[in-house]
């Protein structure tokens, strides 16, 4: 007993650590993926509500057809975005495939991040798709402003589209003819904003959402938030008219609260009767407003393209979901198999009958399809008109977040809306300088 | 005279047999030492070594290269700083004296007022709940009332016929930051409540009845007499609240995110927007490096007040 | 007299004060299990209605199954149960030479005081270096990472806690059984060890009912449900892509129940584990 201590600290050492280390060990660990031609399982990460839907309800044929598991892990739309960007720096096998929206696209190509799919996996043009879906998928995009680091990189294609959603608007066609200006949508919403109804509805959320609504308006009244050189010109003349325009005139026959809605509580106003018109994503058309088992005005919607502004035209957004395949992925063969299957013509239909929205032209003007999916024939008008897409940017999360903030303040009313034009101008002009944009 | 704070009498150590009394101790005195440093070691490596990362983060750029003290200057440029310390500010300002005071007026309440057991027992066990819901669920909870569309409160007034349209309590800046602080308040009152009431609870019997019976009222009777022995808990509650006002961040995530605007955008969110939004991670490192080392440096001065064994 | 007068006057107005407050606090409480019962349906009407016209556990139904959130639930016990293995056991290689051998009073005093500034760090200032950190490791998206830094964190409380069910043993105890002839390992796992169980219980439920709740690093770290936590799947059903309240609710009932039945049989040494062992129920 001369030092009684030595084997109790040792046995109290041990106990410590035995329990330390099978509790890291035995949980999990990093899982030693050999890579085998064919994986059991392909993780992919979507973005949750009515745009990965239909992608659910296809996934089972998949593993039916090919005894492959599909894995679908949700997060809402801001979170997605993080947590992709934050799996990419960390290099992570988690997903092997992962849902985009189109102006993430420009921060993952230039992360480089995602895998080619034009060169690694032998992807080509197909003529049913109007070729600006595929330019959508492109870095460095093929037309438009290129940031000054991409330029003169060789394009690939790094995203295939599977929701081909163009913004489109929707209004109560029993009620009145489709307006073909924005004045026609401001006559109108001051017509029938009465009682329950809401004359228009914006969709006001602070960043992403108030942002998605709003730049169509932008565009159609001739402002834009960037020129060619990466200059915000969010502060001119035409782009102050359109913000005046929906912080104003939209607001005055809006819905109450337009600080905070999103859009699925626009959709569900409309859904409910009680909103008149308002811009739209065809997935909410698809799942809410012609959804029978919610709504009460199906069949009394009809749908067009983006009215037209002072600068004469309407212009679309797109705002496609694409599918891409991470570098850090050990299953980039299976998930190729996986798009390349899902955009298949006989899947697409079957996609489609489920709820998906394609971008094969040749579905978009079946007539079969058209009468139980009214939106189409627009939707296919829209495509090769050629909608504008959002600034090919790796800034465009921090810009959005700007001028969505500001937006939000200004339709709530905290500021004026040249306030938040200037003070927009002023904030993303210092991002994009910090990121380099002007040598 | 009852404390409800625990002050022990010092580490009970078992009494060596004299006749071993030096060999003993000095046994005693290499084991503890080998048990203490080595796992102290690991810990403190654990905590210091991502400090060190965020440390060369903060005098980093994007591309990996040392800008010096550029990222902190940038960080105390940013006008959104000031704005989400002066949420926090305002938010601080708005829940711990209403915490405080609802706990203090409850627990005396209580206490002078209810004679069963079994109802205080009742009550308890109620004021336990709302600090056991985990925040993501009272974030939940509180966007079923104050949401818009769906909030149960608008939905009811609207009903009822006092308001014709809804009231916006997450789009109206003020209203956002009082709704995120009533969720504040609803959690933690029962905090205040508790500790409070457990210090009631050691005043003793004779001096109150002795005090009334002198013709003490009721306010009197807590100043000279309640107030003895509840001002270190006073202390206690402040600081614990103060501090937890600094790391608030999962309620107001979900029922705000920091809007409208920057109106409820507390110091956590701030911090996490310039990381996960904005990904400017030296400028994030630079924040949070500051944060840390100011909480550290407030934490050593206060610990002197705090009514905690100092050892 | 004006005091006697209140007190008689006071008790029918103390009973509505009380019953006002008690009604505030079931009232949320209750707003969520009801809206947890309701069909899609009954969320799509016009108007909301007060209890669910047709209750029913479809909620629950698709969020457990459809959703995969068991597969959270069962990440959430075992991140909080290893946590709890794991701070105990530390938390008693620590506590144990403070409290029973002769560690000098300025180690004691240094270690419960660093321990204690842990309390008042806010979480996101830590999040942002240890992603650094858990990136370079290897460790995205794994239970480790949560496990090591929940450990971390609740480490200070339980040294705190321990220290304070350890110091009320009296060392006479110990004493005796040494005096017995025993040696210190067997005094500590037959005597001490023993004496300390109901409060390494306390403790212990504490620490699982903080981590449980963890939201922020889990957020964070975590990317599949191979590691993602409950309270992380009960936030991403707050979207407003679609119209879920029945969902979100149903989710925010299950992460209720676990912690608030666990904290009602711990209930004596909640404030304690608030205070971080500083008030203590005698």
């Amino acid at each position: 007993m001369s030092v009684p201590g030595s084997s109790f600290s040792r046995r109290l050492a041990a106990i410590a650590i035995t329990v330390g280390a099978l509790v890291l060990a035995g949980c999990g660990g990093d899982s030693t993926d050999t890579s085998t031609s064919k994986p059991s399982k392909i993780t992919i990460a979507a973005v949750q509500g009515n745009e990965d839907a239909a992608l659910k309800a296809i996934a089972p044929l998949y593993q039916q057809q090919k005894g492959i598991q599909i894995e679908i892990v949700e997060f809402p739309y801001d979170q997605l975005f993080e947590k992709l960007v934050t799996t990419f720096q960390a290099n992570a096998a988690s997903y092997d495939l992962v849902m985009m929206d189109d102006p993430w696209m420009p921060k993952f190509g230039t992360g480089g991040w995602l895998t080619p799919l034009d060169s690694t996996f032998g992807f080509q043009r197909d003529p049913d798709i109007p070729s600006i879906v595929y330019d959508v998928g492109t870095w460095p995009p093929p037309h438009g402003a290129v940031p000054p680091a991409a330029k003169g990189q060789e394009a690939h294609l790094l995203g295939i589209t599977i929701v081909g959603n163009v913004e489109m608007f929707m209004y109560r066609k029993d009620l009145s003819d489709a307006p073909g200006s924005w004045d026609d949508v401001l006559a109108n919403a001051k017509k029938f904003n009465k009682g329950n109804m809401a004359g228009y509805v914006v969709r006001g959320k602070a960043t992403n959402p108030v942002v998605a609504d709003f730049l169509p308006i932008l565009w159609s009244f001739g402002g834009d938030v960037f020129d060619d050189n990466w200059n915000p010109v969010i502060d001119s003349a035409e782009s102050l008219r359109a913000v005046e325009f929906l912080v104003k005139d939209l607001k005055s026959v809006a819905e109450q609260g337009a600080e905070n809605v999103d859009a699925a509580d626009r959709s569900r106003l409309m859904a409910i009767g009680q909103a008149y018109q308002s811009t739209v994503w065809p997935g909410e058309i698809t799942e809410i407003v012609e959804n029978e088992s919610v709504s009460k005005v199906g069949g009394k919607v009809g749908y067009t393209p983006i009215p037209s502004g002072p600068s004469g035209k309407g212009f679309g957004m797109m705002g496609n979901w694409l599918l891409g395949i991470p570098k850090a992925s050990k299953n980039g063969q299976a998930a190729a198999d996986f798009i390349k299957w899902l955009t298949s013509p006989e899947v697409q239909r079957q996609y489609v009958a489920k709820g998906g929205i394609p971008s094969r032209l040749s579905l978009l003007n079946d007539p079969a399809l058209n009468e139980q999916n009214p939106y189409f024939a627009a939707l296919a008008k829209s495509l090769e008109a050629g909608p504008n897409w959002r600034p090919r940017t790796d800034q465009w999360n921090a810009v959005e977040t700007i001028l969505g903030t500001n937006l939000n303040a200004a339709l709530a009313g905290q500021v004026t809306a040249q306030e938040a034009v200037q003070k927009s101008a002023a904030q993303i002009k210092d991002t994009m300088s910090q990121a380099g944009y002007y040598g | 005279m009852a404390d409800p704070i625990a002050h022990p009498v010092g580490p009970a150590r078992p009494a060596p047999a004299p006749a071993r009394a030096g060999r003993r101790e000095a046994s005693e005195r290499r084991l503890s030492l080998l048990l203490l440093w080595p796992v102290l070691g690991v810990i403190f490596a654990v905590a210091a070594y991502p400090f060190a990362l965020a440390v060369r983060q903060s005098l980093s750029a994007q591309t990996g290269e040392f800008v010096g003290l550029d990222n902190y200057a940038r960080a105390l440029q940013n006008p959104l700083l000031y704005d989400a310390l002066e949420a926090t500010g305002v938010y601080a300002l708005l829940v711990l004296p209403t915490e405080i005071g609802l706990g203090l007026g409850l627990a005396l309440l209580v206490h002078r007022m209810i004679r069963s057991t079994a109802v205080k027992a009742v009550i308890f066990v109620l004021a336990v709940v709302p600090l056991v819901v985990p925040p993501v669920a009272v974030g939940v909870i509180a966007r079923l009332f104050y949401a818009p569309g769906y909030g149960v409160i608008n939905q009811v007034l609207m009903r009822v016929g006092v308001i014709d349209h809804e009231i916006g309590f997450l789009s109206n800046p003020v209203l956002a930051m009082l709704s995120v602080a009533s969720v504040d308040v609803w959690q933690w009152t029962a905090f205040v409540y508790l500790v409070l009431f457990a210090g009631l609870q050691t005043v003793p019997r004779e001096t109150t009845e002795a005090a009334r019976v002198d013709g003490a009222g009721g306010w009197a009777l807590f100043r000279h007499i309640e107030f003895h022995y509840l001002r270190p808990l006073f202390v206690l509650i402040l600081f614990f609240r103060m501090a937890d006002v600094l790391r608030v961040f999962d309620h107001v995530f979900i029922l705000t995110g920091g809007g409208p605007g920057s109106s409820t955008l507390l110091l956590s969110l701030y911090l996490y927007r310039i990381e996960f939004k904005f990904f400017d991670d030296g400028q994030a490192a630079a924040l949070a490096v500051t944060v840390l080392v100011v909480v550290s440096v407030l934490y050593s001065l206060v610990i002197r007040v705090l009514p905690v064994e100092k050892g | 007299m004006a005091a006697t007068l209140l007190r008689r006057r006071g008790r029918p107005l103390a009973w509505l004060v009380l019953g006002l407050t008690g009604l505030v606090y079931l009232l949320p409480l209750y707003w969520l299990l009801v809206t947890s019962l309701k069909s899609k349906a009954e969320l799509y009407r016009g108007t909301v209605t007060l209890y669910p016209h047709a209750p029913t556990l479809e909620a629950y139904e698709r969020v457990l199954v459809e959703r995969g959130f068991w597969m959270l639930l069962r990440n959430s016990l075992l991140v909080c149960g290893a946590t709890v293995l794991v701070t105990l056991a530390l938390g008693l290689l620590i506590t144990y030479p403070i409290t029973r051998l002769r560690a000098s009073p300025r180690l004691r005093q240094g270690v419960l005081n660093r321990a204690l500034s842990l309390r008042f760090l806010p979480p996101v200032a830590v999040v942002i270096p240890y992603f650094a950190v858990v990136r370079t490791a290897h460790l995205y998206d794994t239970p480790q990472a949560l496990i090591l830094i929940y450990s971390l964190f609740n480490l200070p409380f339980a040294i705190w806690m321990l220290k304070g069910f350890l110091d009320e043993i009296p060392a006479e105890i110990e004493e005796a059984a040494y005096t017995d002839g025993g040696d210190r390992w067997t005094v500590f796992r037959r005597v001490l060890l023993p004496l300390a169980a109901p409060g390494l219980l306390a403790s212990g439920i504490i620490v699982f009912t903080f981590t449980w709740s963890e939201f922020l690093f889990a957020l964070i770290l975590t990317a599949t449900p191979r590691s993602q936590t409950f309270p992380v799947g009960v936030q991403g059903l707050v979207t407003q892509f679609e119209v879920i309240w029945n969902d979100m609710a149903a989710s925010g009932a299950i992460a209720m129940a676990l912690p608030l039945v666990l904290a009602l049989l711990a209930r004596r040494y909640l404030v304690a584990g608030l205070t971080f062992g500083v008030i203590r129920e005698k």
